[in-house]
């Protein structure tokens, strides 16, 4: 049907530019000398992902990506860079010439055995998927699997947000320590 | 009558037991008197087994006790058993009587030494060992008791273990005795197998059927375990040096009892010897050169207990001679009445050595009759004993046994003119040692140290009455057997132990006059160079000084070919092999961590390099195998 | 399913993973190596959400989450890390920070 062949390349088209904008960002994060840069990137990277997680019917954890990722992590790490201040400019690479092309070298290696085994097919596993509900991907889905399948993941991912919290704090704390003897310092 | 017999044989055992719990906290005379009424009460129950064994009928002396079994292996039983029979019962009363003789004897003089009560414990573990031995009642604890007596005369042998000349001479005669220990060890594995059993009678029995190759094989290990513990040739040189240890020691071990074992292994195991009539010449034949040899070397002794050790040696070789021809009862009388004059003349001297504060050459002596008139009575009575003049124990014995070796074939007969040899020599320097200790002027070093009489009254009763006791016996303890008159210890022994030969009454005669007139003749001599004219003694010939040169033989034949072949050991294995491989393993391992240690760069991004190139290849492998 | 078909989001997958990998080994700066981590988790989680689809799954897209919750724990404790390295004023460079070599 045309309208279904329109919806395809519409699909098509959003699809191409959204890998597009995700691989040209991605190149641009490990490539900027500039931090800031190099975060601004990663937003727009992690924009493109979501919007391919709509085209793949997941609905909710695209939300769940532009939210926590770049709402959150993203300020985060920007609020770093900004406290850091000039501290965080990084030459690009040196010392180790070597190592730079012996990345390059096993960097690549693996990503052509990758495609090359996904353009196997990979022995026929990837040629049709498979049809999908409505409620598919949705938060009702989501969170009816949390709870009932899933629920020893959720818990320990409680679990593991609690320790990066107390981590986190511990880290931050020792400097108010060395401030406040600085103060007993300055009463006595 | 086993009642009495384990009371006698678990007595001293007790007593060491006793005496090493109680330790410190009994006075050191305590232990002594523990020690002197256990060995006493053992002879009491010995000897109330021996009125028992009297009542009964001659056919009817033999018990065996057993009270559990204490080796199982298949069809190879041992049990802890214990043989009541008319050997063991003689030997039983001559341990615990002289022992106890002796014992008591020690409480005088070991009193005022630090270690006293350690002597008496293992006093008591000896007698202990020395009855496990005789009343074994299979040839496994027989061989359990030769193996202990062995370890008590170690550890009596190096009691003053400050001295290292003592602990040198303690570790000589216990790898000596190891020897004949794996000799016999090697006969009875041999008995094992081919009679399956370790019991006397089972092995007696069953011995007829053996083939003569394997009889001779057992009838010479037995013989090497005799021969070391009886400090025979060839394996004789640790007994002079067992002098070491305190004299009541070397009275008891080294003269009484343990070096007579070896008698009384052959006696015990004659049936087996007599199957392998070679071997029993020859034990014959090593008895006579030894009681040759040793009277020979006594001749040039200056320490007073050695010449009574070389003595002790020619005596036992007259007991091999005596066994080895067949004449086992004549040797087990003479071994009794040794017991008796023996251990009289050791505890004599151990007064005389006691009154001159220690000193043992005989070249400081002189004169001492006068001054201990007792002592000097004493040590006559038990020389002339020894030296085989009658009416005292030593003629009966000794002369009995020459009678018997000239009632037998030629090569008996050949023993029988060494033998009479013998005999002048024992006079000969058994009087020359009296003469030069008792006789003559006081020399320089008595008149410098008078022997005193010690003040504390149970030391010098306690070594007077027991030297006096063996005095009465060494007088009157031969008058027991009388050879074609009167034979009560042949009739006693004869169920054990029928003797091959039998003297008639001429031969006995013939032979009693020689021995007595030769003896006479070495004691005249002997008077002659030492006591009458003083004259200087012939100067000894080096070959005699050096006891025949046995100690170095040994010396060049076993120690320093394992010191060479220890060192060559130490050159080509030890360094390079043993401990070049655990410094090259240490290297080895040391090299490797260094090696490992490089790649620890400490970079991060060194670390998740290899980690990607570590995935590129495992991800290669993957596709390459699916 | 409309568009292309799993294979190709699978390719751009392994793009973002090569890609973070390569920042990873190769920048100095250890904020950069952050991020460049975060482009390879990304890039884990977008495979896991296409296999998902491709099985009708939900598992894949649980996993997912729970990879993201994880990320942000990371990225906490790893900003602390570069915090407290600023305060004690050490350089901001993963090559000079090699006192656990052997």
């Amino acid at each position: 049907m045309i309208l279904a062949s329109a919806a395809n390349v519409l699909v098509w088209v959003v699809w191409v530019a959204a890998a597009f904008a995700c691989l040209a960002s991605g190149v641009a994060v490990i490539s900027f000398s500039n931090p800031f840069y190099s975060a601004l990137a990663l937003i727009g990277n992690l924009g493109s992902l979501a919007v391919l997680y709509l085209l793949l019917s997941a609905e909710f954890v695209a939300a769940a990506q532009v939210l926590v990722y770049a709402g959150a992590v993203m300020v985060m790490f920007l609020f770093v860079i900004a406290y850091l201040g000039g501290k965080a400019d990084a030459p690009w690479t040196g010392h180790l010439p070597g190592q730079t092309i012996a990345a390059i070298v096993a960097a690549g290696a693996l990503l052509v055995e990758i495609v090359l085994v996904i353009a196997g097919q990979a022995d026929g596993h990837l040629s049709s998927p498979a049809e999908i509900t409505d409620s598919f991907g949705s938060p009702a889905e989501i969170g009816r699997l949390f709870l009932t399948d899933q629920l020893l993941a959720f818990e320990i991912t409680s679990v593991i947000l609690l320790v990066a919290a107390v981590g986190g704090v511990i880290l931050g704390s020792h400097s108010r320590q060395e401030a406040s003897l600085g103060d007993d310092d300055a009463r006595a | 009558m086993n009642a009495a017999a384990w009371t006698c044989l678990l007595l001293p055992l007790g007593s060491t037991v006793l005496i090493t719990l109680l330790g410190g906290s009994i006075s050191r005379r305590a232990a002594g008197w523990i020690s002197t009424v256990s060995c006493a009460g053992a002879f009491a129950a010995a000897v109330v087994a021996f009125v028992v064994m009297l009542g009964r009928s001659p056919d009817d002396r033999s018990e065996l006790s057993t009270a559990y079994t204490w080796l199982a292996a298949g069809n190879f039983k041992v049990g802890f058993s214990i043989l009541t029979d008319p050997l063991s019962m003689f030997m039983m009363l001559v341990v615990t009587g002289v022992g106890s003789l002796i014992v008591a004897y020690s409480l005088g003089y070991m009193d005022g030494d630090d270690e006293e009560r350690r002597y008496f414990a293992y006093m008591s573990l000896f007698v202990f060992s020395m009855l496990l031995l005789v009343q074994g009642g299979n040839l496994l604890f027989l061989l359990i008791g030769w193996g202990l007596v062995g370890l008590s005369s170690y550890l009596l042998i190096g009691f003053h273990h400050e001295r290292p000349s003592a602990v040198a001479a303690a570790k000589k005669a216990f790898i000596m005795n190891a020897f004949g220990d794996a000799t016999m060890a090697l006969a009875f594995f041999l008995l094992i197998q081919k009679t399956g059993s370790l019991d006397f009678d089972v092995v007696f029995s069953r011995a007829d059927g053996l083939s003569q190759t394997v009889l001779v094989l057992v009838a010479l290990g037995l013989l090497g375990g005799a021969v070391a513990k009886s400090a025979q040739l060839p394996l004789q040189t640790w007994l002079p040096d067992a002098m070491e240890g305190p004299t009541p020691v070397s009275a008891l071990i080294h003269a009484a009892t343990m070096v007579t074992a070896g008698v009384y292994l052959i006696v015990r195991t004659n049936p087996l010897f007599e199957l392998a009539p070679h071997v029993q010449e020859l034990a014959a034949g090593l008895g006579t050169a030894t009681l040759l040899m040793a009277g020979l070397i006594a001749l040039v002794q200056t320490d007073i207990k050695r010449v009574i050790a070389y003595s002790t040696m020619s005596q036992i070789g007259y007991m091999f001679l005596g066994a080895g021809i067949g004449a086992y009862a004549n040797a087990m009388f003479l071994l009794m009445v040794h017991a008796f004059f023996k251990a009289l003349l050791f505890l004599g001297a151990g007064i005389v050595i006691h009154a001159l504060g220690g000193e043992q050459d005989i070249r400081r002596m002189g004169g001492l009759r006068k001054l201990m008139p007792k002592t000097w009575l004493a040590m006559l009575i038990g020389g002339l004993a020894l030296a085989g003049i009658p009416p005292l124990s030593g003629f009966f014995a000794k002369d009995s046994i020459l009678a018997a070796a000239l009632a037998g074939d030629t090569y008996d007969r050949v023993l029988f003119a060494v033998g009479i040899v013998g005999a002048f020599l024992t006079g000969l320097y058994t009087f020359r040692m009296l003469f030069v200790v008792f006789g003559g002027e006081q020399s320089a070093y008595v008149r410098e140290h008078p022997p005193h009489a010690g003040h504390d009254r149970l030391v010098n009763w306690s070594m007077g009455l027991t030297v006096a006791v063996l005095a009465v016996l060494a007088t009157f303890g031969g008058w027991i057997q009388f050879a074609g008159v009167w034979t009560p210890i042949t009739d006693w022994l004869e169920p054990v132990a029928k003797p091959l030969i039998e003297a008639t009454n001429s031969q006995e005669a013939v032979a009693s006059i020689i021995s007595v007139a030769v003896g006479a003749l070495g004691i005249g001599v002997a008077w002659w160079i030492y006591s009458a004219h003083r004259m200087k003694a012939p100067r000894p010939w080096a070959v005699l000084e050096h006891k025949f040169y046995f100690d170095e033989l040994y010396n060049g034949l076993f120690y320093w070919p394992a010191v060479a072949l220890a060192r060559i050991l130490d050159w080509t294995v030890e360094g390079p092999i043993v401990n070049g491989s655990i410094v090259g393993v240490a290297g080895l391992t040391r090299r490797t961590g260094d090696w490992f240690r490089a790649l620890q760069t400490g970079l991060v991004r060194v670390y998740a390099f290899a980690l990607a190139a570590g995935l590129a290849v495992l991800v290669l492998v993957f596709i390459a195998v699916r | 399913m409309l568009g292309p078909d799993t294979a190709a989001y699978l390719i751009v997958a392994a793009f973002l993973f090569t890609t973070g990998a390569l920042g990873v080994l190769v920048r100095r700066s250890p904020l950069i190596v952050l991020l460049s981590l975060e482009i390879m988790l990304n890039g884990a989680n977008l495979a896991l959400i296409a296999f998902s689809r491709h099985f009708a799954n939900g598992d894949g897209q649980i996993f997912a989450l729970a990879v993201m919750a994880v990320a942000a724990s990371e990225v906490v404790v790893g900003l602390g890390l570069i915090v407290a390295m600023a305060r004690k004023r050490l350089d901001l460079d993963v090559d000079k920070l090699s006192s656990l070599r052997g």
